[in-house]
């Protein structure tokens, strides 16, 4: 009798499904997910699918109209040896749970499909954050990826999958050409998967990227429905827009697949930041636990700092010749200083060698180092910096108003700025001595005349990291944009300049030093373009929430005018998206100069 | 092997490469611990659209040492060791006792959680004899781990 009922429930809630208009199925989040359609978040395509590949669509009309999409599925996957199974199993999951189907097996004939998903299975998802990297544009504001976990266990991530979206290139391409191309949409974006391992060589070996991972509330058969999605966009193409639909941008079309309740792309997402991403998730509550893997080059500074000055000595001796540990000089240390200086030595050739080619020697050195370390006592790993996570730090973009006096004019100000960090801003979560601005713009109104433009700044980025024992990087900068400077009157100026040269960390102080050049158009200067060289010295200081900055530039031009800038400057955080700051700057020319001081309030948001 | 060669038809792979010489010519056995450059080769472009060059690989092992690229990862213990600058971070680990790379080979030679720590600390105590010069090759280490395994009274079932 039970059975019975249940066979009549069960053809009773087939038929209903079945006659379920597929209009009204079309309209489901999860469908939408699966095609990939734009509900709203760029403003590009909307209302269509972001794929831009016909392969993937069973309609011919598939890209545009999602109810023609999923007719077409239906009628293609329905025959149980369907080939359109394999290609689309979380579609048929999707249509057979919608129209009641049920086949225990549906995908028997899809060997190459099954063999993949044999080898790709997660237990957990994460997301996966290698923080900014000023070396390249692309990764300045840092990247995204996703990785698949095979068990649930931490310590066996090299074990895990990694999902990257990125722009496929050819061997060719490499003028500035190709790279404007990239960015403005040129190239397809695809998603692609490689051993985890991998990348945290590329970040954390290569690159010196702290990463930082962050495990998705996602469920064993929500986690299924993401990997059998990515199944489905094998080879697949799609447009690669660096400031929009990007690498952080599609990882959420796929975790939007696994959860298609959670809105996270209701919004209009323009210049999506990775950082961005991670708040986005973190807010819906998708994010459950936070991981630090500090890079190897903030490992090797741990492990050095534990050193005593000698010992620091000694060790960087040791990396260059191993047979150092005969010495009287190391013997004499006891067995775990010694034990903590071999590791710091290994952990240095490794460092200095990480782009090197292979070389009798390198290896030589670290192996004879690592079997000096094996012989000592195990001392334990160095504690590592308490770092703040990104996504704690201030907004990505900021409005501004201050008022002060130059010469004997008042004036107040207005600004605004895309994004993204300087070096006196709230410095929580944020890479120290990592500066990079995109789109300031200040407009200045005085007592004697209307509102002006004061500056443009379209792009200002600088990397200011303290060389030491261990590690020697270079500190750069580059800018351009308009600003107002004295030629022969205070005129808007238009302008790049860039500089490299060398910084230095004293406790919490950090001096610079850099040499730099200027190319300059104003209305006073004969030449179309003025060059100049110059030098710029400076230095950061900062004590819990005061940062402070003192510079000093100057710029000697072709046409014999010299023109130079002394700033101190100080910001109080207030609060996580306040900032209060003072500023006291001297611009002297020949002969002549103006004082300004002002006051800011910055306002952080996004 | 007919598992690989399997994985390779499947997966649209050249199989010729394999049927020359197990994983190709050139493949990793011969290669040394402490290999200089790491991962794939810098391309200027890919880097900045944090992108790939060339064929997106999907879920196929890529960057072992000059190996054939195109077998389904396993991840068994060896297929693990042969990729590029896995070996060397083993080597470290063994040589402290402790770490993720070594984890992961004990997790993929099927260790199970309670013996991970002895595993760590018979492979510490054995680094000199697992590693004796500085080009040992990812084959010569996987046989010396299978050996001092088996000579371990916890660790012998394993192998």
């Amino acid at each position: 009798m039970r059975a019975a009922l249940l066979c009549v429930l069960v053809f009773f809630c087939t038929t209903v499904a079945q006659a379920r208009d597929l209009e009204q199925l079309a309209q489901q989040p999860r469908w939408q997910a699966l095609l990939h359609i734009n509900s709203g978040a760029t403003l590009r395509d909307r209302e269509r699918s972001y794929v831009d590949d016909a392969d993937f669509f069973l309609s011919p009309e598939g890209a545009t109209n999602p109810v023609a999409e999923l007719a077409s599925t239906v009628e293609a996957l329905k025959p149980p040896a369907a080939p359109a199974r394999c290609r689309f199993p979380a579609r048929y999951r999707f249509v057979a749970e919608s129209l009641g189907w049920q086949e225990a097996e549906p995908f028997t004939h899809c060997a190459e499909y099954l063999e993949w998903r044999r080898s790709v299975h997660a237990k957990r998802a994460v997301l996966v954050f290698p923080a900014s990297y000023l070396n390249s544009p692309s990764s300045m504001f840092g990247h995204t990826l996703l990785r698949l976990d095979q068990g649930d266990e931490d310590s066996a991530v090299w074990l895990s999958w990694a999902i990257n979206f990125g722009a496929v290139t050819t061997e060719q391409d490499n003028s500035l050409f190709y790279i404007y191309r990239g960015l403005a949409g040129g190239y397809p974006g695809r998603f692609n998967l490689v051993p985890y391992v991998q990348k945290i060589q590329q970040y954390s070996n290569m690159e010196s990227r702290d990463i930082w991972e962050y495990t998705l509330d996602l469920d064993q058969s929500q986690i299924d429905w993401m990997i059998d999605h990515l199944w489905e966009l094998k080879e697949i193409n799609f447009d690669y827009y660096f400031f929009d639909e990007n690498c952080s941008f599609r990882l959420l079309e796929l975790i939007q697949v696994a959860r298609p309740q959670s809105g996270l792309l209701d919004e209009l997402r323009f210049a999506e930041l990775p950082v961005n991403t991670v708040r986005a998730l973190d807010e819906r509550g998708l994010v459950t636990d936070r991981h630090y893997r500090p890079s190897k080059e903030v490992e090797l500074i741990a492990l050095s700092e534990r050193l005593d000055d000698q010992e620091q000595a000694l060790a960087r001796r040791l990396a260059a010749d191993p047979a150092l540990a005969e010495s009287e000089a190391f013997r004499s240390r006891p067995p775990r200083r010694q034990a903590m200086m071999a590791r710091t030595a290994y952990s240095y050739v490794r460092f200095v060698n990480r782009k090197a080619a292979r070389t009798e020697d390198i290896a030589g050195r670290s192996f004879a180092l690592l079997t000096l370390v094996n012989r000592l006592p195990s001392v334990e790993a160095p504690a590592l910096p308490d770092k703040t996570p990104p996504e704690s730090g201030h907004g990505s973009q900021m409005l501004a108003a201050a008022g002060g006096q130059r010469g004997s004019d008042d004036f107040g100000e207005v600004t605004y700025r895309l994004t993204y960090h300087d070096l006196l801003d709230n410095r929580r979560g944020f890479l120290d001595g990592a500066q990079i601005q995109g789109l300031g713009v200040t407009l200045r109104s005085t007592e004697s005349g209307a509102a002006r433009l004061e500056e443009l700044d379209v792009v200002s980025i600088r990397s200011l990291s303290p060389r030491g024992r261990f590690s020697k990087p270079v500190s750069w900068y580059v800018e351009g944009g308009l600003e107002r400077a004295w030629a022969g009157r205070r005129r808007l100026t238009r302008y790049v300049q860039g500089g490299a040269g060398g910084s230095w960390r004293n406790g919490p102080f950090q001096p610079y030093l850099l040499a730099s050049v200027r190319a300059e158009n104003n209305s006073d200067f004969g030449t179309l373009i003025t060059p100049g060289g110059g030098a710029e010295a400076g230095m950061l200081y900062h004590a819990g929430r005061w940062q402070w900055q003192l510079s000093s530039a100057g710029h000697y031009f072709s046409n014999d005018v010299y023109r130079h800038r002394s700033t101190l400057a100080v910001q109080y955080a207030l609060a996580r998206q306040h900032g209060l700051r003072a500023s006291l700057e001297r611009e002297g020319w020949r002969g002549d100069g103006e004082t300004e001081f002002k006051v800011q309030w910055r306002w952080y948001y996004d | 092997m007919k598992k690989v060669l399997l994985a390779a038809a499947l997966l649209g792979a050249s199989v010729s490469a394999q049927a020359v010489a197990p994983g190709g010519p050139g493949c990793g056995w011969g290669n040394l611990i402490f290999e200089g450059k790491s991962g794939m080769p810098v391309h200027l472009l890919a880097t900045i659209v944090n992108g790939t060059s060339g064929n997106a690989t999907f879920g196929m092992t890529s960057g072992t040492n000059g190996c054939d690229t195109s077998g389904a990862l396993t991840y068994s213990g060896e297929s693990l060791l042969a990729m590029n600058g896995v070996l060397e971070e083993v080597a470290q680990d063994m040589a402290t006792g402790e770490g993720e790379a070594l984890t992961a080979l004990s997790v993929s030679i099927g260790v199970s959680g309670e013996d991970r720590a002895h595993f760590n600390s018979v492979m510490h105590d054995n680094f000199a004899s697992i590693f004796p010069r500085q080009d040992v090759s990812a084959g010569e280490v996987m046989q010396r781990i299978t050996a001092v395994m088996q000579n371990d009274q916890k660790l012998a079932k394993y192998v």
